[in-house]
């Protein structure tokens, strides 16, 4: 069996578990394995009913005071005694901040091996996962050894929420009984630090609109914003734009903004200045409009369209819309 | 009788003096040693000229600055009448009969009258005009203190009325006196502690803008993270500081609305001294969020008139920040770029080589080349500088230098050295080093000035010593007998001139000092300079050093130091900007974008390239 660990707070998901599950069918499909959805907490129903639309065997709830609010001993003390009932194959977790917390203790108490920071699973005579080695400059496909679980987290964004396999009905949810001895809890929790919250996330945006000085007019902004509903794409900009107002700060991308990386990153009259690029060369596909031939924007694109956005991008959002 | 009154009076006033110092002495003396002493010529020449003729005093605020002259002139001309009066009062010797004595007594009245006219414009300009650099509220012992000098002044003048040996001049006698003492023990604890210790701080500061000597890990060094951590420099420079707010007047974050006061700062160090709180915190006495306003920019430091050196302090303390895992999160994104890819940007290499490999540049070597270029992060990852860099190569091309570039380079560790990441710095500065070497360059040339900086001053702290020169400087060398051997040319003199304003970056003009080669260039090939306000070695900050080319947002209420640096060169009149540092170009056309102004900016080799290309 495979494990899916989920992670929720005051019963909203972490969208990251989405991604663990896609990355626990891809695995799925290579051993054969049963999935099932692990998920701690209190009062977890509507979670619990959120999950199963996945296709999935099942969906566990762990349900315990001692998981309530969260602290490491809690979690490793409740998980162990859940993972030593279910006995799966392999642990899936996403890497979040809770997971790099909780996980490591969870398998050395168990002493099992635990693989990070995954990016991908390959088939083969020993099913192998993928993680950056070296700072990013290798990858490596490792095998863990010794007896089952394999702990195994993936890496935030490698794999992707829409492509989760929904099941024709909804998978049946059970309750696991586990006991916790709360005194083994030495941690009390104050109440979360919520840092003042950008309210749009770009970095997880999947494709990008954004536009630079060549927008011209405060009033074209709409014109931009067209194209990135036509894409189903978030809007934003570089420095001057944020700078003048025509659309708020928490929407600038570079050195002095958000750092993103798209699918798809649609750059309108945006020359290219390096503390832009800084904070978008990270994204898969690079599309490029600008008047101006020698526009440093062009030494990363993808895709460069040298001419008048004017005209362009009407005609892309027409050929989008069809 | 009456000499007994007066070593009573002495004794009490010289007693409470004494403690005074001795307290302050003793907060040096438990201080970790920083003292240098090296370059002693050089000490002596700018303690004659700083000290002496008073040259940062009068330049910075020419009419207030020589009243100041004038009082600290006559204090020095009257040090020997003070002390001939004193041996009289306490019944040791009497030479005020001697007839050298009534010689020197008259050459002192004008002097005093001197004194009296300083003292009464520095009264008037404190108690009524009261400038800002001064602080907002009017100091009281200021007052009393210039009242003091007056009455001195005073009562030495009205010795050349009152009848010798009468009772008036008895009392003018004493009430000079009393005086003089009073002054004496109100001076430690105050700003006129200056008077003792200037000419000491001025002769101890060291001579290199911004000198931060290397952390030694061995010892467990970390940079200063509580009071006790601040070096004796530092203890003494708190003491010095006399308050007159040029380093605020000159700073850019306080100028464009930040909270860092380089003048708050000394004086937060003063109080934590004497607070005795030597276990607290420097993020807690100066405020976390102010250390990191820094742009290391040197204004304060370079303008100070009594010696004192903010940057040790300030990056020292954010030295402390960093061991402790408290930098801000944009540095911490920075410095993984620096540990992953060597770079500020966080850049692949291949694109540094696709730009040597477009250019043509060959890998360095000694037997065949000239110059070595180093290239830098911006030259060898911004496209827009990379013109800047290819004009360079164009000029050298033509003038026949050769030169080549080394096959790798890592950022030099300016960034991480101004933000007190001292161990990334010495990492990649030992590894830089260590390619240097075996390259072998004599002279090494780069459009970077911060890299100037480094390479030049801060390598040789490891111990390698090079030859590293600005490329408006090399070329300006380069270019100096062309014009000569060109004015048959036509298009010369009569030739259209163009009207610039130029930008001197912090670490040209004011570090390096190389302010007329960038100026000689543009006229020499045909541009008319319009100084903007903030000029030559003392130019207002673009708002990129110390890091703070990377800071998110600056937080603070007030613009941005690049928006208040660009309209000043907008003031000019003139529409083109030439700029000398790929930072300064940054962060100026950034501004220039943000204001949406149609201003051109024009880096220095491009500019004359441009020039140089159709007659070549």
């Amino acid at each position: 069996m495979i494990l899916v660990i989920a992670e929720q707070r005051d019963g909203k998901l972490n969208r990251a578990t989405w991604e663990t599950i896609s990355a626990a069918q891809e695995l799925a499909g290579v051993t054969g394995a049963p999935i099932a959805i692990l998920v701690p907490g209190a009062s977890l129903g509507s979670v619990a009913s959120e999950l199963a639309a996945a296709e999935v065997k099942e969906v566990v709830t762990v349900e315990s005071p001692a998981l309530e609010p969260y602290t490491p001993d809690g979690f490793t003390a409740a998980l162990e005694d859940a993972i030593t009932q279910l006995a799966p194959a392999h642990v899936l977790l996403p890497h979040t901040y809770q997971t790099r917390d909780f996980a490591p203790k969870l398998a050395a108490r168990l002493d099992r091996a635990i693989l990070t920071d995954v990016t991908g699973v390959k088939a083969g005579a020993e099913t192998a996962f993928v993680r950056s080695m070296f700072q990013g400059k290798l990858t490596a496909d490792v095998v863990p050894l010794g007896p089952a679980p394999h702990f195994v987290t993936f890496q935030i964004g490698a794999y992707r929420v829409d492509q989760v396999v929904k099941g024709a009905s909804p998978a049946p949810v059970r309750a696991l009984q586990v006991s916790v001895d709360a005194s083994v809890i030495r941690e009390k929790p104050e109440a979360p630090f919520q840092q003042a919250k950008q309210a749009v996330d770009l970095s997880q945006a999947e494709r990008i609109v954004s536009v630079g000085r060549g927008i011209k007019e405060q009033t074209n902004i709409a014109l931009a914003q067209q194209l990135a509903e036509a894409l189903g794409a978030e809007i934003a900009a570089s420095r001057p734009i944020c700078d003048a107002g025509w659309l708020p700060m928490e929407r600038q991308v570079g050195s002095s903004g958000q750092t993103v990386a798209p699918k798809l990153y649609l750059a309108l009259g945006i020359s290219g200045a390096i503390q832009h690029l800084v904070g978008m060369k990270g994204s898969n596909t690079i599309v490029a409009i600008n008047k101006d031939p020698d526009a440093p924007i062009f030494e990363i694109a993808d895709y460069g369209i040298v001419g008048d956005l004017f005209e362009i991008v009407p005609a892309i959002i027409e050929a989008v819309k069809q | 009788m009456q000499t007994l009154a007066f070593w009573v009076l002495f004794l009490a006033f010289v007693g409470a003096f004494a403690a005074q110092v001795a307290r302050r002495v003793q907060l040096i003396a438990v201080a970790p040693t920083t003292f240098s002493l090296d370059r002693l010529g050089f000490r002596a020449g700018r303690f004659l000229v700083d000290v002496l003729l008073q040259r940062k005093t009068i330049r910075e605020r020419p009419v207030a600055g020589l009243m100041h002259a004038f009082v600290f002139w006559g204090f020095i001309a009257f040090a020997g009448y003070t002390l001939i009066e004193l041996l009289y009062g306490l019944g040791i010797v009497d030479l005020t009969r001697t007839p050298w004595f009534h010689a020197y007594h008259v050459a002192l009245a004008p002097f005093a009258a001197a004194v009296l006219v300083g003292i009464l414009y520095l009264l008037i300009r404190r108690a009524f005009v009261r400038p800002a650099g001064l602080g907002t509220k009017v100091s009281i012992e200021s007052i009393v203190i210039a009242l003091f000098i007056a009455t001195l002044m005073v009562t030495f003048l009205l010795t050349f009325r009152l009848e010798d040996g009468s009772l008036a001049a008895r009392v003018n006698w004493w009430l000079h006196q009393i005086v003089i003492l009073a002054f004496l023990a109100l001076i430690p604890a105050s700003k006129h502690f200056h008077l003792v210790l200037s000419p000491i701080t001025v002769f101890l500061k060291s001579p290199e803008l911004g000198n931060l000597p290397n952390l030694d890990f061995e010892k467990e060094q970390v940079g200063l993270e509580t009071v006790k951590d601040l070096g004796s420099k530092i203890v003494l420079d708190a003491f010095t500081c006399v308050e007159c707010g040029r380093c605020q007047d000159n700073c850019p974050a306080w100028g464009s609305g930040k909270e860092l006061n380089p003048k708050t700062i000394v004086l937060q160090t003063q109080d934590a001294l004497l607070a005795g709180s030597r276990e607290r915190k420097l993020g807690e006495v100066y405020s976390e969020k102010v250390l990191w306003q820094c742009t290391t920019c040197g204004a304060c430091e370079d303008q100070c008139p009594v010696g004192i050196e903010h940057l040790p302090m300030l990056i020292g303390a954010r030295r402390g920040l960093v061991s402790n895992g408290d930098a801000p999160d944009y540095l911490g994104a920075m410095y993984n770029n620096l540990e992953r890819r060597s770079n500020i940007w966080g850049l692949g290499y291949d694109q540094r080589t696709k730009f040597v490999q477009s250019a043509a540049l060959e890998t360095f070597d000694p037997a065949r080349h000239d110059v070595l270029v180093w290239l830098g992060c911006a030259g060898s990852f911004d496209a827009d500088f990379q013109k800047s860099l290819r004009s360079l190569f164009g000029i050298l091309r033509a003038r026949d230098v050769t030169f080549g570039v080394l096959s790798k380079e890592r950022c030099t560790g300016d960034p991480a050295k101004r933000t007190g990441n001292e161990y990334m710095y010495q990492e990649l500065a030992k590894a830089n080093i260590e390619d240097l070497k075996a390259a072998g360059p004599k002279t090494i040339l780069t459009s970077c000035p911060h890299c100037v900086k480094t390479i030049g001053d801060d390598y040789r702290k490891f111990g390698y010593q090079v030859e590293i020169v600005h490329s408006s400087v090399f070329v300006e060398e380069l270019t100096r007998e062309m014009l000569r051997t060109a004015t048959a040319s036509a298009e010369r003199p009569e030739a259209k001139r163009d009207v610039v304003t130029f930008h001197d970056p912090c670490y040209l003009g004011r570090y390096a000092g190389k302010v007329d080669e960038p100026r000689a260039l543009l006229e020499r090939f045909g541009a008319d300079i319009k100084e903007p306000e903030r000029n030559r070695d003392n130019p207002f900050c673009c708002g990129a050093g110390g890091g703070l080319l990377f800071a998110t947002t600056e937080e603070e209420p007030g613009t941005r130091i690049s928006d208040v640096r660009f309209k000043q060169l907008q003031a000019t009149g003139a529409n083109t900007v030439v700029t000398a540092c790929p930072f300064c170009s940054i962060m100026l056309k950034g501004a220039q974008a943000s204001a949406q102004a149609d201003t051109q900016f024009v880096d220095l080799m491009t500019y004359v390239n441009g020039k140089l290309q159709p007659r070549a």
